[in-house]
């Protein structure tokens, strides 16, 4: 088979993993140097796709014959796709050409398994080896883990790779054995406590041999089972909390051809996905908890933000004095985000802060405006019900061209 | 009225601007020409030549923000800083931060300036020129069309990224050649570089476009979010971006019922019988 044959089969295999980040890395240059590559800590998006998703890193798989079954899987061995397998060298070689091209600032490989677990490792480990020791490739590559693979293999991994991954899939252990029967949970975070061991043992030490220095993250497909955002987000916190991770991933589920019955054939659910992420900011960078975001089970709202909806249900918190409240408390007003919290703070010890400041930030305005008190603005919306306040500032859906779906 | 030319060079202006700022000129008595070639101080008022009594006071991080906005091309774009510099100097920070009018203009301005910068290095495509070329020639050629003057400092990232190959970066204004050991930026693009890197054939393109083609998932259709990425002005100059309206139609005319692209769906498939081949 053709090499172009391969790539569209394996690309095409591997967009329904989420990830594409080529952020966190080190500092490294080729200036002088022979090989090829840098990285310098910023991802880069060299293109978009017309699904509005980043092109970062050639993302394929080494190969998509598979001997497991997950049943929202493209790949799974009763799926009736096409099958290829790339050599590593042929990886290396595309690569290096897209890099030249400045088409993607480095390499996402992932593969199905293929005769067992530590075989397919020692073939992904294969591909990174090749590209840093005999191409001096200094670019970035994330390696997806194989959780079953010998923590040697995993050891070996993070001394090439910036980021290692470890799927965790599906948000509940109970999906996982119905969906994914030859996947284990505890292997999974077996897999990521190795990788949080290896990252801890080289901390601190400047003269270690690097382990995965961009950290790890993992996927989550979110729409496959019937788990609630709840559940999904305390997941993520305990992730998060357990094995550091960089960043949970959520995948709404896309439909795959030759859908089993076992999993939705319906329109991927992308503003459900599109809030999970906007929740998973907050637990990241706003210093929220998944308590805060849930009072119980269920889902987050379609029609508000995460933020938005926290606001209302503690309106006691609010209006805040911009001139004077935390600067933490101001991150939490809807509408504003961290640059403008900093904005603000900055501003307010040359003077006080007005409402005109604010229409000249990159605030929602609209958003904000019940929520904060200037020198010159009191809201009068500070007495409006929640629920009125929720209908004026709730998303109005698009009006929607009919699609396949209607 | 003060009417100068400082030849849309940062190290001019800010010359011209320490000598006003020096003779206490108030911003409203000087502008910037942008294209005549006047004398350096065309003014219908006396000009002494030294520098005046006024000892200004800047913080550094001025400096800093003002030779970033001054690379926005724009209205105002040489008295905008100007009059920033003139308010710090006397006192008011705020010229510089984001909320006051003039400060949010300079923050929108250097907003603007670092992602035209970013653009540059996310969207700029090499194309090799074929082997055995020459060493006079780079190896590899880009053509790239930034809205603000940032080629000469943004180029300087792919000095790390290309290690010691030769390349090439032409636009309509300037251009930039790194030849391995070092980069020169010439002001005036050479009508030779410029030749060289729209002319250039690429043959071997395929690969990136099937590529591109094929992690695109047509189930998650979003052409808005992408051109809010991805800007069309870049379009003409990205191999991929003549991909981009195929692959929009095709999606809503029937492949975005599931993730998979056409030309792989219309293969052969294989089913895996064996849990254990």
């Amino acid at each position: 088979m053709q090499l172009i044959e391969k790539l569209s089969i394996l690309a095409d295999a591997a967009k329904y993993d989420a990830s594409c980040a080529s952020s966190g890395a080190p500092k490294r240059s080729s200036e002088g140097k022979a090989g090829l590559g840098s990285t310098d800590g910023m991802g880069i998006c060299h293109s978009y796709t017309p699904d509005g998703r980043c092109v970062s890193l050639l993302k394929v798989l080494l190969t998509n014959f598979c001997l497991y079954d997950c049943q929202y899987c493209v790949n799974r061995r009763s799926s009736d796709v096409p099958r290829a397998r790339f050599s590593p060298e042929e990886v290396v070689t595309l690569t290096l050409d897209f890099y030249k091209r400045n088409c993607v600032s480095g390499l996402f490989l992932s593969s199905g398994i293929i005769r067992s677990a530590d075989y397919t490792m020692e073939q992904l480990v294969r591909v990174a080896k090749l590209l840093r020791e005999e191409h001096d490739f200094r670019g970035y590559i994330h390696l997806k883990t194989i959780p079953e693979a010998d923590p040697a293999l995993i050891a070996e991994a993070g001394r090439y790779a910036d980021r290692l991954s470890v799927n965790i899939e599906l948000p509940t252990d109970a999906s996982l054995q119905t969906l994914a029967p030859e996947k284990q949970i505890v292997s999974i975070k077996q897999a990521m406590q190795t990788i949080y061991t290896g990252e801890q043992t080289v901390l601190n030490e400047p003269r270690a041999p690097r382990f995965a220095p961009a950290g790890q993250s993992t996927q989550m497909i979110v729409g496959a089972d019937d788990t609630d955002d709840s559940t999904i987000l305390h997941g993520a916190e305990a992730l998060y909390g357990n094995f550091k991770l960089r960043r949970v991933y959520y995948s709404a589920f896309s439909p795959i051809p030759n859908s089993p019955k076992s999993v939705p054939l319906a329109a991927p659910p992308l503003m459900r996905e599109h809030r999970l992420y906007q929740a998973d900011f907050l637990l990241r960078s706003y210093g929220f908890s998944a308590n805060e975001l849930f009072t119980g089970p269920g889902h987050l709202a379609l029609d508000i933000d995460p933020k938005l909806a926290w606001a209302l249900e503690h309106r006691e918190v609010f209006p805040l004095d911009l001139n004077r409240a935390e600067p933490t408390l101001i991150a939490r007003i809807p509408g504003i985000g961290l640059r403008t919290t900093q904005r603000l703070v900055d501003l307010r010890r040359e003077r006080k802060i007005r409402f005109e400041d604010l229409a000249r930030m990159r605030c929602v305005l609209a958003k904000a405006k019940p929520f904060f008190i200037t020198s010159d603005y009191h809201p009068q919306q500070a007495d409006s019900t929640s629920v009125l306040l929720r209908e004026q500032l709730r998303d109005r859906p698009q009006p929607q061209q009919m699609g396949l779906w209607g | 009225m003060i009417s100068l030319e400082c030849d849309n060079l940062f190290s001019t202006w800010r010359e011209q601007a320490r000598w006003l700022l020096s003779h206490q000129v108030d911003p409203s008595q000087v502008s910037w020409g942008e294209v005549q070639a006047a004398d350096l101080f065309a003014t219908d008022e006396p000009i002494p030549p030294g520098l005046g009594p006024f000892q200004a006071r800047i913080p550094k991080a001025l400096l800093q923000l003002l030779e970033s906005a001054a690379c926005y091309h724009g209205d105002q774009r040489w008295s905008l800083l100007y009059e920033v510099l003139w308010r710090v100097s006397h006192g008011d920070r705020t010229a510089m931060l984001a909320g006051d009018k003039l400060g949010s203009e300079l923050q929108r301005r250097i907003k603007q300036v670092s992602r035209e910068a970013h653009h540059l290095h996310a969207f700029v495509r090499f194309i090799a020129l074929p082997a055995g070329a020459g060493p006079q020639l780079p190896e590899y050629v880009a053509w790239h069309e930034p809205a603000h003057d940032i080629l000469k400092s943004a180029s300087e990232h792919f000095i790390g990224r290309m290690g010691r190959h030769r390349w090439m970066i032409a636009t309509p204004l300037d251009g930039v050649y790194y030849d391995g050991e070092q980069l020169i930026h010439q002001r005036q693009c050479p009508e030779a570089w410029r030749q060289l890197a729209q002319n250039v054939e690429d043959p071997h393109s395929a690969m990136w476009l099937t590529y591109y083609s094929h992690i695109f998932n047509p189930a998650r259709l979003n052409p808005k979010v992408m051109e809010g990425h991805l800007p069309s002005r870049f379009w003409k100059n990205l191999p991929e971006g003549k991909l981009i309206p195929g692959l929009i139609s095709e999606a809503r005319t029937g492949k975005q019922k599931d993730g998979q692209a056409k030309l792989v769906g219309a293969r052969p498939g294989k089913k895996i019988l064996s849990g254990h081949g």
